[in-house]
């Protein structure tokens, strides 16, 4: 063939790879983006946002009201349900000794006098003592994710009722539940004795502490002058729920404990003073709560002053469980207490004052006028519904009360409801996503989609353009489905649809249900596969309880020593399925290891591996478990894990000096760990020095350089220079160099290699080429390396040690994959991904709100600013899977000859290695979108279950992003198209 | 270079047969009819294999002992050398036949299994258990599972080392206390999730059914 052929030939290769290549991008990005799309349906079906104003509100001049009351005596009872304090039939067939009939204080006080009123006290939900704080204190109706709060849970900013009372300096006194001292913790007094809320186990501490509180602050008449407000909040009830249910004798106990406190509380009361008692949510038939059944919204309202006269009517019918008891609203507290102690209503207020704290007609309509003049102000400064055809006629409302509910029902509709059909439709559309992924990866053969690739994307464009034009039209002209609420989220939803539609058919076109099926039984025959199965099974199956969901740290790190120590047992004693194996394929020739050549090179075709490749692959899985064990050690504890767990990352450990060092060493650490693994197979060479030896190497002591000054800034208090023009200088440098002048070099394409002519080989008179063996693996990895350096810069000293760890055991995971012949095995991307999960835990992370490590955000500006602040924090928490989603490339490319496969092929098996990293991602989304719809009520679900299925859904985007872009769309083509060039035949 | 690949990949589509192929060696191993692959020592199918012992044992420190680790230890390693002497040495075949108690290799095991434990207390840490605080628990837990595999560590040293054949013994003791680690995150606060026990009734559990199936297998 003459030269001329070849080129043309060579070309015409190249374009239809290049074609190819962007296909295969396509159809990956019509993928990534059905999968966004159902997280987004389902993140709007289950989290529920409100925008936040952290306006206070101040009495207007024109409307001004006096105290009616100067002091306050406040008791929550954590979990009070509206039957528990109401007189119940005893023939009624829910009647239960346990917790009917025994707190009838409330009852008995309020039944025939006018000093003390009882009300049903309608929560909204979510029913969780958080929530509903927020919810009784502000008047609003809260969300998980209050949009413009801090995300800490931690002091409200927002204008609240205590907020109200401190401006108003008044003394306010507090005992019980540390949620108070977390939310108001400013506003009260030095003197408030919090207590741990989040020990269920412990029916009595809180309880007692909040008995001899009151004992020794009202009880004792004396000290009463020295507050004007006196809260106690008891959690006793709430226990007992969610310890043994409502259904055990300890609730009676505790509802008797409740109605001994209340009787010698109001035996003593004074004149002036305003007693309440409430619950803050009710519980259901298991005791627990957070949903919005009715048992777990029913809670109870008692106020109460001496000689009060309330202005009572006539709907206090407490038979049958009271279920037809005048009721009100929980955000109608504020209001009411707000007028009655003489303090403006909050500004987010959307409650409406009780009618019984009026005694005439006119004083009613005065608080009413005062409460929508408050309401409007608040509509018009928060701009909520915005200028619309609904908003002209609320506004054109006659009637006060009547506003106030259909205002209430506009913001409900906006906050407070699950929206189920948005979630059920985000779940279908993440399982729809999973299978294609599951077809199109792993089903059906590589070589096939490479053909495919054109006809999927092909009528995934053609579909999604029908489907958006009918269901657009069906929307815009009947406005159905209904619970689309704009075009927008129309066509995402008729994008979805199209996408589902657009794969299926070409897949339908060739295959049959049964044939996928017989594949998928197939593919999961062999031992490593099922091992692979049995480890994404269990990852998602910790998300069925809290209890897995709070030790996932460990699990992970135990499931990747499992895989380490699976893969030593296979090296140290070569179980039969590879001597067979070798057997059957004639592989029969053993070549001599120790000959020189390069061990991936003597091993590439001989199973059994020989002695030398059992002993690097016996030394590369202890290399993995123990350093797994090294870098598990390093933890910040979840708050739940409690006693269990001593937390390492801790401030003090990580600008300790041994740490420093720790980080000194790293310097030289790392490219010498990395020499060693491109030494094994003489692929350090050319570029390679370049980059490990020199580039990286000055990288690293720059952010050594850099977390050095924070060091001593953190050490030395009385510092007289100013570090901080240093700082920026040095994190800007490393973070432009890493990110941006590293990744233009690595397009220009460095290769490892290097043409040796003095060669010692005796026989052979040619030249050999150094790290031919290795040269796409070897390439490719010092792009894994650029992003390592900013990762490097974004991470903590001690999470820096970790990362150090993860090279290693990533490079290692990589060598076991090919030494045991598990390139295109789904084990591999499975154990990358056990790494990142690991790593991410030990880069000091856990999946909650807290632990975000915020600070990472201003390493490369002061301010927030956009791209900058948001990808330091993103390197710092998603490092890992970053790194991880990088190199799961190089399961297909590490000791990857050129000119062995053809360009279509390596890209083909890259893009199915990519798509089991995704497909393990995705299955963990999934369950995490199930398990947290179904754990909806769960005490813990806004602490635990919510924050895991954030943090699946983001880590899910971040590897289908950097998968699809980086890994696939920038780096391997340019990187296979190179090498055939150079390489061809 | 090219076409020893496609070998390659040819290797990967045909491995299920492999996988067929090497089960059915295993079973004609297992079989032991006196043929050619006949390994030289395998154990007898027997019932009388059936340790019953172990649930003795793992009832009464369930039950009673109130978790006294050590006092299980003590009380099993005399019924395991019996269990070996009794049953486990009359079912094992060496060759075409039974061989007699061999009482130094007896003793000489003993100190192997005890030996054994360190290595076995490094995987233990190395999967996770804490290492400073509770190293006693965990060496306990470790020679609990050396003792377990002690019958097979006899018939390791009594015959050719390298025979695979007793493998499967030690594996359900690992698989055991692998399968048992589950309940250790669970919230139950009950004694027995205590470290090490849960481990310790799985490695009972796993090391039951090895010894009760091992010689099907």
């Amino acid at each position: 063939m003459g030269p001329q052929s070849r080129s043309s030939r060579m070309s015409y290769r190249i374009s239809r790879f290049k074609s190819t290549h962007t296909l295969y991008i396509l159809l990956l990005s019509s993928l990534a983006l059905l999968q966004f799309i159902a997280i987004a349906f389902f993140a709007k079906g289950f989290l529920l946002t409100r925008t936040v104003l952290d306006n206070v509100a101040e009495i207007d001049p024109n409307l001004k009201y006096g105290p009616k009351y100067d002091k306050m005596v406040l008791l929550i009872v954590d979990a009070l349900r509206f039957d528990f304090v109401i007189p119940v039939d005893e023939n009624h067939p829910k009647y239960n000794p346990y917790y009917h009939n025994n707190l009838k204080v409330l009852h008995e006080t309020s039944h025939n006098s006018t000093d003390s009123v009882l009300l049903k006290f309608l929560a909204d939900p979510p029913t969780t003592t958080l929530q509903r704080l927020k919810g009784l204190t502000t008047g609003s109706l809260p969300t998980f994710i209050d949009a413009g709060s801090n995300f800490n849970g931690d002091v409200i900013e927002e204008d609240n009722l205590i907020k109200q009372l401190y401006l108003h300096d008044k003394k306010v006194f507090f005992a019980g539940d540390d949620t108070w001292d977390a939310l108001f913790g400013p506003y009260l007094a030095a003197e408030s004795v919090p207590y741990e809320s989040l020990n269920v186990w412990d029916l009595d501490t809180v309880d007692n502490g909040v008995i001899s509180f009151f004992e020794e602050y009202y009880v004792n008449e004396q000290r009463r002058s020295e507050y004007d407000v006196l809260i106690g909040h008891m959690l006793g009830v709430d226990h007992v729920g969610h310890k043994y249910g409502p259904n055990h004798f300890t609730m009676r106990e505790k509802q008797l404990q409740v109605d001994e406190l209340l009787r010698k509380i109001i035996s003593t009361a004074d004149d002036n003073t305003l007693y309440v008692v409430m619950g803050d949510h009710g519980m259901d038939h298991t005791g627990n709560h957070g949903g919005d059944s009715q048992d777990e919204l029913e809670s109870t309202l008692w106020l109460y002053a001496k000689d009060a006269n309330w202005s009572k009517d006539d709907l206090y019918n407490t038979t049958n469980l009271g279920s037809s008891y005048k009721t009100m609203n929980q955000i109608d507290l504020v209001p009411t207490l707000s007028l009655l102690l003489g303090l403006p209503i909050p500004f987010n207020n959307l409650g409406w004052p009780l009618d019984e704290i009026a005694k005439d007609p006119e004083e009613l309509a005065f608080y009413h006028e005062v409460c929508r003049n408050q309401l409007e102000n608040y509509l018009s400064v928060s701009n909520i519904i915005g200028a619309t055809a609904k908003r002209d006629a609320l506004v054109s409302v006659e009637s006060h009360t009547e506003f106030q509910k259909m205002f209430l029902e506009i913001c409900k509709d906006l906050w407070a409801r699950f929206d189920f059909t948005s979630i059920c439709v985000g779940i279908a559309f993440m399982t729809f996503s999973l299978i294609l992924l599951l077809i199109v990866i792993k089903l059906i053969p590589s070589i096939v989609v490479g053909q495919m690739v054109g006809d999927f994307v092909g009528c995934v464009v053609v579909l999604s353009g029908i489907s958006n034009v009918s269901f657009q039209g069906i929307y815009q002209v009947l406005h159905q489905p209904a619970f689309l609420d704009n075009y927008i989220w129309c066509s995402a939803f008729a994008t979805a649809v199209g996408i589902i539609l657009g794969v299926l058919i070409p897949i339908f076109d060739r295959y049959s249900v049964q044939w996928l099926c017989l594949r998928l039984i197939e593919e999961l025959s062999d031992y490593w596969s099922r091992i692979a199965l049995l480890f994404i099974v269990i990852h998602a199956l910790l998300f069925t309880s809290n209890s897995f969901t709070i030790w996932e740290d460990r699990i992970v790190a135990f499931l990747l020593t499992s895989f380490g120590m699976l893969a030593l047992y296979e090296f140290t004693f070569l179980p039969q399925r590879h001597s067979t194996a070798a057997i059957l394929s004639g592989a029969g020739e053993k070549q001599g290891t120790l000959s020189g050549k390069s061990v991936g090179e003597s091993n590439s075709d001989s199973l059994p591996l020989g002695r030398f490749a059992r002993i690097l692959g016996g030394y590369h899985s202890i290399v993995l478990v123990l350093f797994t064990r090294l870098s598990s050690m390093i933890t910040i504890c979840r708050e739940e894990q409690g006693e269990y767990c001593t937390p390492t990352f801790t401030v003090s450990n990580n600008y300790s000096y041994y740490t420093m060092l720790g980080c000194l060493i790293l310097v030289p650490g790392i490219p010498s760990c990395i020499k060693g693994y491109f030494n094994v197979c003489s692929s350090y060479q050319a570029a390679a020095p370049i980059w490990i030896g020199f580039i990286l190497k000055a990288s690293l002591f720059a952010s050594f350089l850099y977390w050095s000054l924070l060091t001593i800034e953190n050490r030395f208090e009385d510092l007289d220079w100013d570090l901080t023009i240093w700082k920026y200088t040095i994190s800007r440098i490393v973070a432009g160099m890493s990110l941006i002048g590293c990744n233009i070099g690595w397009m220009k394409g460095p290769l490892c290699v290097k043409l040796n002519i003095h060669n010692t080989d005796m026989k052979s008179q040619q030249a050999t080429i150094l790290g031919y063996s290795n040269v796409y693996g070897s390439q490719y990895f010092l792009l894994v390396l650029n992003f390592l350096m900013a990762i490097m810069l974004f991470n903590k000293p001690l999470g820096q040690l970790s990362i150090f760890l993860m090279c290693n055991q990533l490079l290692s995971i990589i060598e076991i994959c090919d030494l045991l012949k598990l390139k295109e095995s789904v084990i591999g991307p499975v154990a990358l991904g056990l790494l990142a999960y690991q790593q991410f835990f030990s880069t000091g992370h856990q999946a909650t709100i807290p632990s975000v490590q915020w600070d990472m955000g201003f390493i490369l500006t002061e301010k927030i600013i956009f791209p900058w602040t948001h990808l330091g924090i993103v390197l710092n928490t998603f490092g890992p899977f970053i790194l991880v989603a990088l190199s799961v490339a190089l399961l297909t490319l590490w000791k990857q000859p050129p000119a062995v496969l053809q360009p279509q092929t390596i890209l083909a098996r890259i893009v199915s290695n990519c798509g089991t990293l995704l497909i393990y991602n995705s299955v963990l989304c999934l369950s995490s979108f199930v398990w947290v719809t179904h754990f909806r009520r769960h005490l813990m679900v806004w602490k635990i279950f919510c924050p895991r299925f954030l943090f699946a859904s983001l880590c899910l985007i971040v590897s289908q992003l950097v998968v699809t872009f980086i890994t696939i769309g920038f780096a391997s083509s340019r990187l296979i198209r190179q090498i055939s060039q150079l390489f061809s035949k | 270079m090219p076409p020893k690949n496609r070998k390659t990949v040819k290797k990967t589509v045909s491995f299920s047969d492999d996988q067929n192929l090497t089960n059915a060696n295993i079973h004609s191993h297992g079989r032991g009819l006196g043929d050619d692959d006949t390994p030289p020592v395998y154990v007898r199918k027997s019932l009388s294999l059936i340790p019953f012992h172990l649930l003795g044992l793992l009832f009464w420190f369930l039950k009673y002992s109130d978790f006294n680790t050590l006092g299980l230890l003590y009380l099993m390693i005399p019924t395991q050398v019996a269990y070996l002497i009794f049953r486990f040495n009359k079912n094992t075949i060496y060759g075409k036949k039974r061989l007699r108690v061999n009482w130094l290799l007896v003793f000489i095991a003993l100190g192997a299994c005890l030996l054994l434990s360190v290595p076995c207390l490094a995987i233990i840490v190395l999967f996770g258990a804490p290492f400073v605080e509770l190293l006693r628990e965990s060496w306990l837990l470790a020679l609990h599972c050396c003792f377990l595999t002690y019958p097979a560590v006899y018939d390791v040293f009594n015959c050719n080392f390298k025979v695979g054949y007793f493998k499967k013994y030690f594996i359900s003791v690992v698989i055991g206390c692998w399968l048992s680690c589950i309940v250790i995150p669970l919230d139950w606060d009950r004694d027995w999730q205590a470290w090490p026990v849960p481990l310790i009734v799985g490695a009972y559990m796993g090391s039951f059914i090895g010894f009760a199936v091992g010689g099907y297998i």
